[in-house]
């Protein structure tokens, strides 16, 4: 008789055992259950919480470079307008009246060029350096370098993290873009209203356009790199999480078929025990003895 | 003794050893189902014989003694099994306790501190964000306060168990006072050589009852037992019980035989296995959360000091946690977030609101080595702590099985030497049935021969 009752404590055991692992999904419920796992899905979750973390990045970083790089092509393409002026304006048959409305629209340009600069996305100006508070360029007539405006941002780079050890720098800083030595966007700019309304130099100052133009162009290939770079980071990482998920499963997840099968087992252990005990013999010779 | 009054003494020589066989058989039915009760044998003999010339003449039976059977060393190995059961089980139990902390690996400490390290990624691409940069000091409040949960369930289980370690000492007692008791009860019986039987069952059940609480080990000499625990502790001596005392020492109670103090030498018994999960299991659990606790806030709060928050003029970073103490005794317990406002957090480190230099020094945190002569990152540490409790309470559940198993084995053995079989007290009592039965004839054949001699005479007188 004890050793059925101990029979059927075990089986009855291993029947809670195996509706915890269906009724959960998991095979591992506690610690004890197979600790080796335990502690792998401790590192398994990390890895997943991390993964994801990586791709909510990516797709931030993402949009703050679509930014940057549109801004860029308004940009470029400000650049063109203000060089097919520059050229009409070199041509020497325009009348000093014609001459002047260029320089204004060139000055209109020159403007426009300061706003896209300043360009924020979420409040944060993305030509600015790290100095991210504040529009980085400032209108100064009286500029040093001659370029007509003040770059007030820093020369910094922010590195974000889209994987594990895996940086990538996420801006180029205003005054690398616009304001290089030899390069810079706001010079030629404001050279070429000068050459315009002074009608002197026009051709000198439209190949110092063209030049800037280029130099931009070539920096904006950074942006593509970056935005390539994340593209590929995305589809590694939705691979990562696929295989980490897997991982998990391989771990922690119960065979529905086995645990079904062990309960059926349990059960049917459960039963025999049980009903041995009912049919165990309560008869002995007392009961024959008149 | 020959003759016919020789004969009527015979049977009722039978008659009355029968009715003795009887009632043993009949006291065996009846404690059938009594516990620690060894079912009793008669021992009959033939009585000495008289010698008439070359005649040997029998002079019925005589019961000799009323023996009970038991196995002394089962009775031994049984106390011993009961000893390791009882400790192993207890452990077990606490240990499935302490273990349900550790089981999720989607929440608890372990996932906080994989959230909290992502706070600061998500910071990453915006570090001026005051939403995120709250996210942070959230992730940080969350871990805390799992920690401090933690800390506080260990510590809370560490007193209940402290408890049951002083309710099972006066167990013990109460235990050991009895059995001195029946002790005295049987010397006394045994010194007007009188047979203690059943109450030799009754202390042997104390002292299996004692087998579960304390390692005992029982030594029986002239003046009755001794028992004492196996280091040498006397809790009963003869008709002398020696009752243990608890006194508090580092906030618990510790157990005391006299002046000594024997809590850490017990090996065996339900207090065995509690001491084991109160002085060594928890105190490494939670020493280990105070380490990853301590490990974490001095790590961070040293990052955060590297780099500068979001104030105008911009600051030196502040501590985001309190400082725990000196060797991080006590540090999950207390883990605190001390900073409310979460543009003290040190994401810059060029002084510009914009950037987020140091935020790559607060997360470096989750994969460097926690410090303190801890080698492990964060997330190892806590991964390894899991798999110590993991393995540890299956590694007690397999004792508490196997020791489980030895145990009912030797009560089966145990139940088939001592145990009363009710067919073969049945038999028995047939068989004694029917030798009363015969003896009674016999009395009542004599009887008849003796009415025929005493009319002998009469017959006589009256032809």
């Amino acid at each position: 008789m004890p050793d059925l009752l101990a029979a059927l404590n075990q089986t009855q055991l291993e029947e809670q055992q195996a509706e915890l692992q269906i009724s959960t999904g998991k095979s591992v419920n506690v610690p004890s259950d197979n600790p080796v796992a335990a502690a792998l899905l401790v590192e398994n979750n990390d890895q997943a919480t991390f993964t994801s973390g990586y791709l909510q990045s990516v797709s931030v970083v993402q949009d703050q470079l679509a930014t940057a790089s549109s801004t860029l092509g308004s940009i470029t393409s400000a650049l063109q307008q203000a060089l097919s002026l520059g050229v009409e304006a070199g041509g020497g048959t325009l009348a000093a009246s014609d001459l002047a409305g260029i320089a204004n629209q060139l000055q209109g340009i020159q403007s426009q060029l300061v706003s896209l600069a300043n360009t924020a996305y979420q409040g944060n100006y993305v030509f600015a350096g790290t100095k991210t508070s504040t529009a980085p360029f400032v209108v100064d007539a009286a500029a040093p370098d001659g370029s007509g405006v003040i770059y007030v941002g820093n020369a910094d780079v922010n590195d974000v993290s889209i994987g594990s050890g895996y940086k990538i720098a996420v801006n180029v800083p205003g005054s690398q873009l616009f304001l290089a030595p030899g390069n810079s966007v706001f010079l030629a700019i404001n050279n070429l209203i000068q050459a315009v309304q002074t009608n002197t130099g026009i051709g000198t100052a439209v190949n110092a356009v063209s030049a800037a133009s280029s130099y931009l162009s070539a920096e904006t290939v950074f942006y593509g790199n970056a935005t390539d770079q994340t593209q590929s980071q995305t589809t590694y990482l939705n691979a990562a999480k696929l295989q980490i998920s897997q991982q998990q499963n391989t771990l922690g997840a119960v065979d529905m078929a086995a645990a079904a099968s062990n309960l059926t087992q349990a059960q049917t252990d459960s039963q025999a025990a049980l009903a041995a005990i009912g049919k165990l013999s309560q008869n002995n010779l007392f009961d024959y003895l008149t | 003794m020959s003759g016919l009054f020789g004969s009527l003494s015979i049977a009722l020589s039978g008659l009355s050893v029968s009715q003795q066989e009887m009632a043993t058989t009949s006291n065996n039915v009846a404690n059938a189902s009594t516990p620690g009760y060894t079912r009793e044998v008669t021992d009959i003999a033939a009585g000495d014989p008289i010698e008439l010339g070359s005649l040997s003449l029998g002079t019925g039976v005589v019961l000799q003694k009323i023996e009970s059977l038991r196995d002394p060393i089962l009775q031994i190995q049984m106390n011993q099994a009961t000893q390791q059961n009882s400790a192993f089980d207890a452990s077990q139990t606490q240990m499935q306790q302490i273990q349900t902390q550790f089981a999720s690996s989607t929440s608890g400490i372990g996932a906080d501190i994989s959230n909290f390290f992502n706070s600061l990624q998500q910071l990453s691409p915006d570090p001026s964000s005051l939403t995120l940069r709250q996210g942070v000091l959230t992730a940080a409040n969350t871990m805390a306060t799992d920690f401090n949960t933690a800390a506080s369930s260990l510590q809370t289980q560490r007193s209940n168990i402290d408890l049951s370690v002083a309710q099972s000492v006066s167990q013990v007692n109460s235990l050991t006072a009895q059995i001195a008791g029946v002790d005295q009860q049987i010397s006394a019986l045994q010194s007007t050589n009188q047979a203690p039987g059943t109450l030799v069952d009754t202390q042997n059940n104390l002292i299996l009852q004692l087998s579960g609480l304390i390692d005992v080990q029982v030594i029986p000499t002239d003046q009755g037992i001794t028992l004492a625990t196996s280091n040498g502790t006397a809790l009963v001596s003869g008709s002398q019980s020696f009752a243990l005392t608890t006194q508090e020492t580092g906030g618990v109670q510790h157990i005391m035989a006299g002046a000594q103090d024997i809590t850490s030498s017990l090996t065996g018994g339900s207090l065995a296995g509690l001491i084991q999960i109160r002085d060594q299991e928890i105190p490494s659990i939670s020493g280990s959360l105070d380490q990853l606790a301590a490990g974490l806030a001095n790590n961070l709060n040293a990052a955060n000091a590297e780099g500068t928050d979001l104030e105008n003029p911009p600051q030196p970073g502040g501590n985001i946690f309190a400082t725990p103490k000196a060797g991080g005794v006590g540090a999950a317990a207390t883990m605190t977030v001390t900073m409310t406002d979460p543009s003290l957090i040190a994401a810059s480190s060029d002084g510009t609101t914009g950037s987020n230099g140091n935020l790559a020094n607060l997360s470096a945190v989750a994969t460097q080595p926690l410090g303190n002569e801890q080698t492990q990152t964060p997330i190892d540490f806590y991964s390894n702590l899991v798999s110590q409790v993991g393995s540890s309470t299956a590694n007690t559940s397999a004792d508490a099985d196997s020791s489980s198993l030895i145990l009912q084995q030797l009560q089966d053995e145990n139940g088939s030497i001592s145990g009363v079989s009710l067919n073969e007290e049945a038999a028995n009592l047939i068989q004694y049935q029917t030798a009363y039965q015969a003896a009674a004839h016999v009395v009542s054949t004599v009887n008849l021969l003796l009415l025929d001699a005493v009319n002998l005479g009469m017959d006589e007188a009256e032809s």
